[in-house]
Formats: C-alpha cells, structure tokens, sequence
C-alpha cells in the first residue's frame, strides 16, 4: 500500500501554520489502481474534497460517509439526515457505530440499524459496517443485517 | 429555552466537542472565541450547533477582546464563556483581570498547550501558574482540573452555576490530549439530573433609585486611592475565603496508609491511578491524591491526607516543569514530608513513568 502524505521531516516545525495541501493528494486521482481518499475529522471533512483535482469529474470516485450513531451531530435519524445532507455529494454510507472501549454488539447493531433506516430514506445503502475485529466471534452471521468489515485497531491505546 | 439534550446517552466524542454540548445544555447563550489550537473545534461545534439553538457567536478580532466581550456580556445578563489555550490565554489574562476585580461570571475553558511559546501546540500542564494566578490580581478564580470527557461536560455545565452564583470568574482546565482525543462519555440535561441551573441577570441597567432603592452597582476595576483598592481587595478576598471549603474539590485512593502519595491533576491523574493500582498488586503501598479545583486548592483534604496515610513522600507528577509543585508547595507550607518530582513539561505521562519514578524514590 501505497500512502501518499507529508512525512514527519516535511511538515515538522511548521506548528499551526502546518496545514499543507501535499501535491501528490491534489493530484491523487490521476494515480493508476485503487484510491483510498481518508478524508474527515472536524467540520468540514467533506468539502475538502474541492481541493483534489477531477473529484467533480471523475466517472469512478464513490464518497462514502461514515456515521457512527454514538456521535451526538448523529445520534438521531434527524441528526443524520442533517449530517448527511450538509456534506453535500455521498454515494453510500459506512455505518461504524461503536463507543471505543465500552461498544457492544448491541450498541453497533442498533445504532446501524437506525442509520440504515434513515439513510434509505434518503435513497442511499449501507455499504459496510465497519467492526472492531475482537468482536467478530461475538457476531452472528446476519445479526446486524448488514455486511461486516472487520477492522483491527493499531495502537489502541494512544491518546493523540 | 428548549432542552438540548433530550435522554440521557452515551456519546463518543472529543473533549473540544464536549464542552460545546455541555455549554449548550447549561444555557450559554453566547461564545466569543478566537480559534487558536488546540481548543478550534469548541468553536466549530458551537458554531454549527448555535443556530439550531438560538445561540450565539462572534469570532472577535483576538483574544484581548474575545475575553473582554465575554465581560461586558455577562455584565448585560447573558450567560457566555470563551476558551482559548497558551498564547490565548496570555492575552486574555487582562479581561479575566477584569473579571475578578469586578466580580463577573466569566466561564472560559483553557485547553493546555506547551509553553512559553506563541507556537507550540503540543500537549502540556504548562498554563497551571497562568490559570489559577495569572493577570496583575490575587488569583480569586476557580479554576477545575479535568481528566475525562465526561468531566469536561459535568464541570462545563458546573462552570456557569458556580460563577454567575458566586461571581468569579470560573475555569475548566483541560490539555491538548483531552481536547482532541475521543472517548464515550454520558450526555444529559442538567434539570434530568437534579441540577438546578443558576439563571443569568443583568449587573448594570438596574432599575430603581441608586441609594433609595438599592445600593449602587459600582462594577469597578479602576481605583484612584489605594485605601480604596485594599478595602475591595480584602472584601472579595475574605468571600472567596469564605467560599472555599464549600467548593473545593478533590479525590484521593487509598490514603489510609501509604509510603508515598502521588499527587497529580488533570490528565495525569489517569496515570496515577493506574499507577497506584499496579504498585499496590506489587505490595508498595502507594496512594493518590488529586486536587480537583487548582483554585481554591483543597490545602486541608491534602494536609489530612498526609497526616492520615503516614506517607514520609509526596510526588508531584506534571507534565509541566514544577507549576503544580509550587502551586502544593505554598498551599501546604509547613509539612515536612518530602516532595518529590516527576517533571516533563509537553510529555504525557504515562502509569509506568510513575512507578518507575516511585520505585527509584523509595
């Protein structure tokens, strides 16, 4: 895998005033073979988007938002349907439901249900769920009613 | 005004969107900010909220005024809070001056970044000595150390009571870690809860005849005599003394016998928890306290808390370099256990620092 971003020595010392677009990301979608784009945190996740060249225009990019119900901006079909429709362009949904440490099954599976119904309201699927991998014995085939990934979380520990 | 909330839930969220929903639910009616890392996103959130609240906002052309708005809001009967971090909280220590010599319910939330610096936006304990005596005052302010999100939320919506109720300018102390990291931590409605908010009223416009029907409001922070300075200086100082014992705030673990008390606040104190927790399953005895409120300091639970536990050590663990140290220093002069020090300034600290520490002090 390939990862295209500042390294530690590029962007070290420049502090606040570090927000850079690099390059090579405005460039991305020039790039042959699959493109993972990890756009989000804050606010304002969504329109960074204007800043990669050919994102309006490029036949193959999906934008996929991930909701977790557990959020308070997400917590309610009101909540997500605003969410959702403020990020302008999403052509499919990755529900990750979950409270770090304290998620059980039934936090995520209720959670996603809940933005499963919401987003087919609004004409959209669930693509995935998105599961913490130690809790893959735990789940039922089907249980959710939605397909899994399973995702292994590095450093579960860091604060930062 | 409509509850924000709704039921009680748990929520994953980051500390900096945690103080916006909390200064939501406790009724804050405006927010003057100045984005400064690593406290921005309390502004995004409230800003993206406020609408749906019928809140409001104004970013404010810097600290200095973002800090003096907040003042002459609360003078007008508004409930408002800013937050802000290191430089920030420089700059803002002239308006929260003001608001100690006038006595007004300022709320601000400080999230600690690295010091001395106009640039460094790493985590630190570092804005200790600013917080709790910062500006040209005495320090009457009272200042809440969090550790968790959940305290971040519970000791936001605190915050506004305690100041519009004793007049004071109120703090939350959090860090850089606990702004941006997430955790689950309970949502709610303080009127679910019992807590009975303060309401906000105006200090000036009064009606009525000054002398006839009340006596004047004289909001002051302008002596032309000293005598005159001295005599508000001792009449707010023996208020907040007053005050103190019935605000102080303070936990402490296992401090009925002990070799060694690990003092800490904020962040750190997770750390020391853990630590205390890890050295007792290895038969040292050690125990924690953790002040709660920096200011007031709660000098008498720690006095009996030394005397309790018989611990011939205190350790003082910062991620600083001797804010909070000097801070106990003076605040329990006279005890003669030994103090010892874990100082990294802008390092987090984690549970084996401490042991590690403890075990080569004892």
């Amino acid at each position: 895998m390939k990862v295209i971003g500042f390294s530690r020595q590029d962007s070290f010392g420049l502090g606040e005033t570090g927000a850079m677009l690099n390059p090579k990301a405005r460039w991305v979608l020039r790039h042959e073979g699959d493109i993972i784009m990890d756009i989000g945190y804050g606010v304002h996740g969504a329109r960074t988007l204007n800043l990669v060249e050919g994102a309006d225009e490029s036949p193959e990019l999906k934008v996929l938002a991930v909701v977790n119900y557990t959020r308070p901006m997400t917590n309610s079909p009101e909540r997500v349907v605003d969410y959702l429709q403020g990020l302008g362009r999403v052509d499919g949904i990755i529900a990750n439901t979950h409270l770090g440490d304290e998620t059980t099954l039934e936090i995520i599976c209720q959670g996603n249900r809940m933005i499963r119904d919401t987003v087919r309201q609004l004409g959209m699927e669930v693509i995935y769920a998105a599961v913490d991998q130690k809790l893959a014995k735990a789940i039922i085939p089907g249980e959710c009613e939605i397909p899994i990934k399973y995702i292994h979380r590095y450093m579960p520990s860091a604060i930062w | 005004m409509d509850k924000v909330i709704g039921d009680a839930k748990k929520a994953f969220i980051t500390g900096n969107e945690t103080v916006a929903w909390a200064a939501l639910a406790a009724g804050a009616e405006v927010m003057f900010g100045y984005p400064i890392t690593p406290q921005n996103e309390v502004m995004h959130y409230w800003t993206r909220m406020a609408p749906k609240y019928n809140r409001e906002f104004l970013q404010t052309e810097d600290e200095i005024s973002a800090g003096f708005t907040v003042c002459g809001a609360v003078q007008s009967g508004k409930k408002a809070f800013t937050a802000t971090a290191g430089p920030g909280n420089v700059l803002m220590q002239e308006p929260f001056g003001m608001a100690e010599a006038m006595r007004l319910p300022l709320v601000a939330v400080i999230q600690q970044r690295g010091g001395p610096s106009s640039g460094t936006v790493v985590y630190s304990q570092q804005e200790v000595t600013l917080t709790t005596f910062g500006g040209n005052g005495e320090g009457m302010r009272i200042v809440y150390s969090t550790a968790t999100h959940q305290e971040i939320y519970d000791y936001t919506i605190k915050a506004f009571n305690v100041a519009w109720k004793h007049r004071f300018p109120t703090f939350v102390l959090g860090d850089g870690y606990q702004a941006k990291m997430r955790e689950p931590m309970e949502m709610y409605d303080p009127i679910d809860k019992g807590i009975e908010m303060v309401a906000p009223y105006p200090l000036i416009g009064l009606g009525g005849e000054i002398g006839v029907d009340r006596e004047p409001a004289h909001l002051c922070n302008i002596y032309s005599l000293e005598e005159e300075l001295y005599e508000v200086v001792l009449k707010h100082a023996a208020e907040y003394e007053a005050l103190s014992p019935s605000i102080v705030e303070w936990t402490e673990g296992e401090c009925e016998d002990a070799d060694i008390i690990i003092l800490s606040h904020g962040v750190v104190s997770r750390a020391a928890d853990d630590a205390v927790k890890a050295l007792r399953a290895q038969g040292i005895k050690a125990s924690y306290f953790r002040p709660i409120t920096l200011r007031p300091f709660p000098q008498q639970a720690l006095r009996d808390a030394i005397a309790r536990s018989g611990a011939k050590k205190l350790l003082v663990a910062e991620s600083a370099y001797g804010q909070l140290e000097r801070l106990t220093r003076q605040e329990i002069y006279g005890e003669t256990i030994k103090i010892e020090t874990l100082f990294k300034p802008g390092v987090g600290i984690i549970d084996n620092d401490i042991i590690n520490k403890v075990k080569s002090v004892l």
